[in-house]
């Protein structure tokens, strides 16, 4: 009896408490309070598409959208934008000026531009790494073309061979201006033994491709790059956490994960070191889509990283299986070969013409978006720095 | 040139040839070039190659299609190292003859169907030739991040580096890279001269707009304004030569950008004048200038915005929505504001002018209220004012955006402000001067009270000292208009004085220490208003009257 009477009592002060709350809470802000939980959900909505469970394996299936392929990386440049633009509106749209120049957002939001700007680096160096998988994409399309022919002779051999070898030389060539990488041994014994002058080759292939790593100045590198966006990312703690201060760290997040996905996906001037994560407090129930993403795309790094990778984008990934494979067999190939062995040949060479086909669909396409979310950011920085002008409050020369 | 029509060549032979020349095959041909010996040589390889791929159809048995086919590949291999080997033999300027010999090795490598082959060694080739060409026109590979953080003058620098090599890149070096894939693949299938020409010069063209792109989203701050007036009008000049070098439609990314960074380019024009007006508004010193002189701001101001008239062209088209005013701009109640109605048919740009004077005077009017002495005060807006007038008769562009209606209204102004501060001075000196007080009522004997003549004379000494002593170092820079208020000083207190004395000195010295009363001549008088306005303290003190 006691105990339901004390129940009684605190729940009917339970009741008071939250009546005077009501009472005295603003309209405006339980409005805004609805606002914040909305844009963590939609984000984790976002995120849960991009990360479907039934994705066991990187390489999906006709059909899917294979973690870290083009069109998985178009969807996650869509979600970025979609959660760029409700972040822009949550911050800017119909609120005072003066209120992104008070603590604890007169820090946070500077980070935030600062943060942006690095972004930009990093589309442009990304941009710059399209073109190079667009290299690549011709070289395969050449040794696609070649091994299609039906009777596959000599000579179309010989031609997807060395095709097959610039390919395997250019994914093969380290992201510094340094020759060499882990696969050279590998890429350089294929050449050697009948291809046209190997040496002058090797220099010719990878001259020509030092010239593809235009753009980005020396020494800059996209590991450090990263790590510096992510150096000053922490979650809002305590009081901080209702409020601005949220989103704000919600929008870095997802800024940060989708550039280092873009990053790992896609290669970029000078990689080694990179972070196979940044911190996220496992806690945070939104979060938890990205997390698992992150934690997927890292295991990936971390298996590539040791043989050397050109980069996680699925489509390389198959461009550089099959084109080792294709290799060998243009290596051993004898004229009369085994028609079962043509028959898996053939097999490979349609799934290379098929990852061409994605590539030549979907490359300019991504760079386009690249693009645009460079022009979102952009716009979006100018418009914050407008409002911060305005409440007169900038200090520090942010960037 | 192309071998002779009538020439001919049995398979066999044209076989034999081919695989002569195979690279793989022997030491003999990996060193030799064909295209580098003797012409008949060349002329018999393109027969070669030209009778083998006529022989495709014709030949039936699969046993010679695997020959023709291999002899095929390795005459396209063969084509491909001679290609590339002329591209880097002329590197810098190819010759007629040599760009026919790359014609006639490009037709043959499409019609074998290694179209895609030919596109990558040219642009593999060509690729390093603009690199180097970049490097020699200085263009460097700067990070946004690294734009961010340098020094503004440094920027101006590379900035005007900048302009003068993205001229040549685009008019010259880009224009003979098209100019030269024209020449070598017109006619030769469709779109491949397009083709090569944008694997060629795709990444290049991306890093120099780079440059130009990072400048145009950096920061804004007022000093930026006129590079990036800089930089706007020679993109904009670069423009129609941008659109025809990249006139294709695989190249439309290219002319897109370099549209989007004008118009970022403006924009930041455009946003840096708002944040100057801004600034100028807000702009928060409080020291008051000594001497009530010209204040620094409103130099800064009027050099910029004398600046902002020679670049009136551009600005003019830049600058199309009128000023803000209003209280969105300062948390004042009191807030400058501006009657459009009366500035009718004045362009966007003149209005903003007009508006940032405005802002001016009402910064400098808050400033002046941090003067203690009311006089200083006025002198403080007679100076500032003044020297915006000053400024805007200087620069003929200005003063015909500005307008004479406008001049007149500041130039009234300024001289309120005199009129204000000789009002607060000189009226309670004056004011000793007077004759009310002194005559006592009533009998018509001396009739003057000796003892508040001799209180008006003190004080009117004392005032006199003071002020002299502190408004000597007070300065009004401009001579002329300093002059002209000494002279308007003098004009009221000269005879004023003079009269004063003739009327009742008499009194005074009669009595007793009359020089401790009249301690000063009228000459007195007119040599210590010389050492008004002067900006310096006095070194000597009024001289006295010599006894």
């Amino acid at each position: 009896m006691r105990a339901t009477e004390n129940n009684q009592g605190s729940f009917l002060n339970r009741i008071s408490i939250r009546r005077n709350q009501i009472v005295s809470m603003d309209v405006n802000h339980e409005q805004e309070l609805q606002d914040l939980d909305l844009f963590q959900k939609r984000v984790s909505d976002r995120f849960s598409n991009l990360f479907s469970p039934s994705d066991e394996s990187p390489i999906a299936g006709a059909g899917e959208t294979a973690l870290l392929s083009i069109a998985w990386l178009r969807k996650l440049l869509d979600v970025y934008l979609c959660c760029e633009a409700e972040f822009k509106v949550l911050l800017l749209m119909g609120r005072d000026p003066a209120h992104i120049s008070k603590a604890p957002l007169d820090r946070l939001v500077p980070e935030l531009l600062d943060r942006a700007v690095k972004s930009l680096d990093i589309c442009n160096a990304v941009t710059h790494g399209v073109e190079a998988i667009r290299h690549c994409q011709k070289l395969a399309e050449i040794a696609v073309s070649a091994l299609g022919q039906k009777p596959v002779g000599d000579g179309q051999v010989r031609r997807a061979k060395k095709a097959l070898n610039s390919l395997i030389a250019a994914m093969a060539v380290e992201d510094k201006d340094g020759i060499g990488g882990k696969f050279s041994d590998r890429a350089w014994s294929f050449g050697r033994k009948g291809g046209a002058g190997s040496a002058s080759s090797k220099d010719r292939t990878v001259g020509q491709f030092r010239s593809l790593w235009w753009g980005m100045a020396k020494g800059w590198s996209a590991a450090r790059q990263l790590q510096a966006m992510s150096s000053n990312l922490v979650a809002p703690r305590g009081a901080e956490s209702t409020g601005l201060a949220q989103p704000v760290y919600i929008m870095s997040t997802v800024m940060m994960f989708t550039m280092w996905a873009l990053v790992a996906a896609i290669p970029c001037q000078e990689r080694t070191g990179l972070a196979t994560h940044f911190p996220i407090p496992r806690h945070l129930s939104w979060a938890q889509p990205m997390i698992g993403l992150q934690e997927k795309i890292a295991d990936e790094w971390k298996k590539k990283e040791k043989k050397g990778s050109f980069g996680l984008l699925d489509e390389i990934q198959k461009l550089e299986k099959l084109g080792f494979s294709l290799t060998e067999f243009a290596e051993s190939f004898q004229f009369q070969a085994e028609s079962d062995r043509l028959e898996e040949v053939a097999t490979q060479v349609a799934e290379l013409a098929e990852t061409c086909q994605k590539m030549e669909e979907g490359l300019v396409p991504l760079q386009q978006q690249i693009r645009e979310v460079f022009h979102k950011v952009v716009r979006t920085r100018t418009e914050v720095l407008e409002v911060l002008d305005q409440s007169g409050k900038v200090s520090t020369p942010t960037m | 040139m192309e071998p002779p029509e009538d020439a001919n060549l049995g398979l066999d032979e044209a076989e034999e040839i081919i695989l002569r020349w195979d690279s793989t095959a022997s030491e003999e041909a990996r060193e030799k070039m064909i295209f580098e010996g003797n012409r008949d040589e060349v002329d018999r390889y393109l027969l070669a190659v030209d009778q083998i791929q006529r022989s495709i159809s014709s030949v039936s048995i699969s046993d010679d299609q695997a020959k023709v086919n291999s002899a095929i590949q390795i005459a396209m291999a063969r084509l491909e190292d001679e290609f590339r080997n002329i591209l880097i033999r002329e590197i810098d300027l190819i010759p007629s003859d040599a760009v026919i010999d790359l014609r006639s090795i490009a037709e043959r490598m499409i019609s074998a169907g290694y179209l895609r082959e030919c596109i990558q060694v040219y642009g593999s080739v060509r690729k390093s030739t603009v690199d180097s060409s970049f490097r020699r026109l200085g263009i460097e590979k700067l990070s946004i991040g690294d734009i961010q953080r340098l020094e503004w003058d440094q920027l101006e620098t590379k900035i005007r580096r900048w302009i003068r090599a993205a001229k040549v890149c685009i008019r010259i070096v880009f224009a003979s890279e098209k100019k030269l894939c024209e020449e070598i693949f017109d006619g030769v299938g469709t779109a491949i001269d397009d083709a090569c020409f944008m694997e060629t010069v795709k990444g290049p063209a991306i890093q120099l707009f780079n440059f130009a792109e990072a400048i145009s989203i950096s920061r804004r701050s007022p000093e930026k304004l006129f590079k990036i007036l800089d930089l706007h009008d020679a993109l904009m000049d670069l423009i129609p030569d941008i659109d025809v070098v990249f006139e294709s439609k695989s190249s439309e990314s290219i002319r897109i950008q370099a549209a989007e960074i004008l118009s970022r380019l403006a924009e930041a024009a455009r946003g840096i004048l708002s944040e100057f007006e801004n600034a100028v508004l807000r702009e928060p010193s409080r020291v008051p200038v000594p001497g009530g002189t010209i204040h620094p701001l409103t130099r800064y101001v009027m050099n910029y915005i004398s600046l902002i008239s020679d670049y009136k062209q551009t600005l003019n088209e830049l600058i199309v929505s009128k000023p803000s005013t209003g209280s969105r701009y300062s948390g004042d109640p009191t807030t400058p504001d501006m009657e459009f109605a009366e500035l009718e048919g004045k362009t966007p740009l003149a209005l903003h002018l007009i508006w940032i004077i405005v802002i001016l005077q009402f910064n400098l009017d808050g400033k002046s209220k941090h003067y203690k002495d009311a006089s200083l005060v006025h002198l403080f807006m007679m100076n500032n004012v003044h020297y915006i007038v000053q400024k805007v008769k200087g620069s003929p562009e200005l003063r015909e955006m500005i307008g004479d209606d406008y001049l007149r209204k500041l130039t009234g102004k300024f001289r309120l402000s005199a009129t204000n501060y000789q009002r607060a001075t000189w009226v309670r000196v004056l004011y000793c001067l007077r004759d009310e007080g002194l005559h006592v009522s009533g009998s018509f004997s001396s009739g003057v009270s000796k003892s508040a003549l001799r209180e008006r004379f003190k004080t009117f000494n004392a005032m006199l000292e003071d002020v002299h002593r502190t408004q000597a170092t007070w300065l009004i820079p401009d001579s002329q208009l300093r002059e002209e208020l000494r002279i308007s000083i003098s004009e009221k207190l000269i005879p004023a004085y003079r009269s004063f004395l003739g009327r009742f000195r008499n009194h005074i010295e009669s009595g007793k220490h009359p020089e401790n009363y009249i301690k000063y001549s009228v000459e007195d008088l007119e040599n210590a208003v010389l050492d008004f306005f002067e900006g310096y303290p006095i070194s000597q003190h009024l001289r006295r009257r010599s006894q």
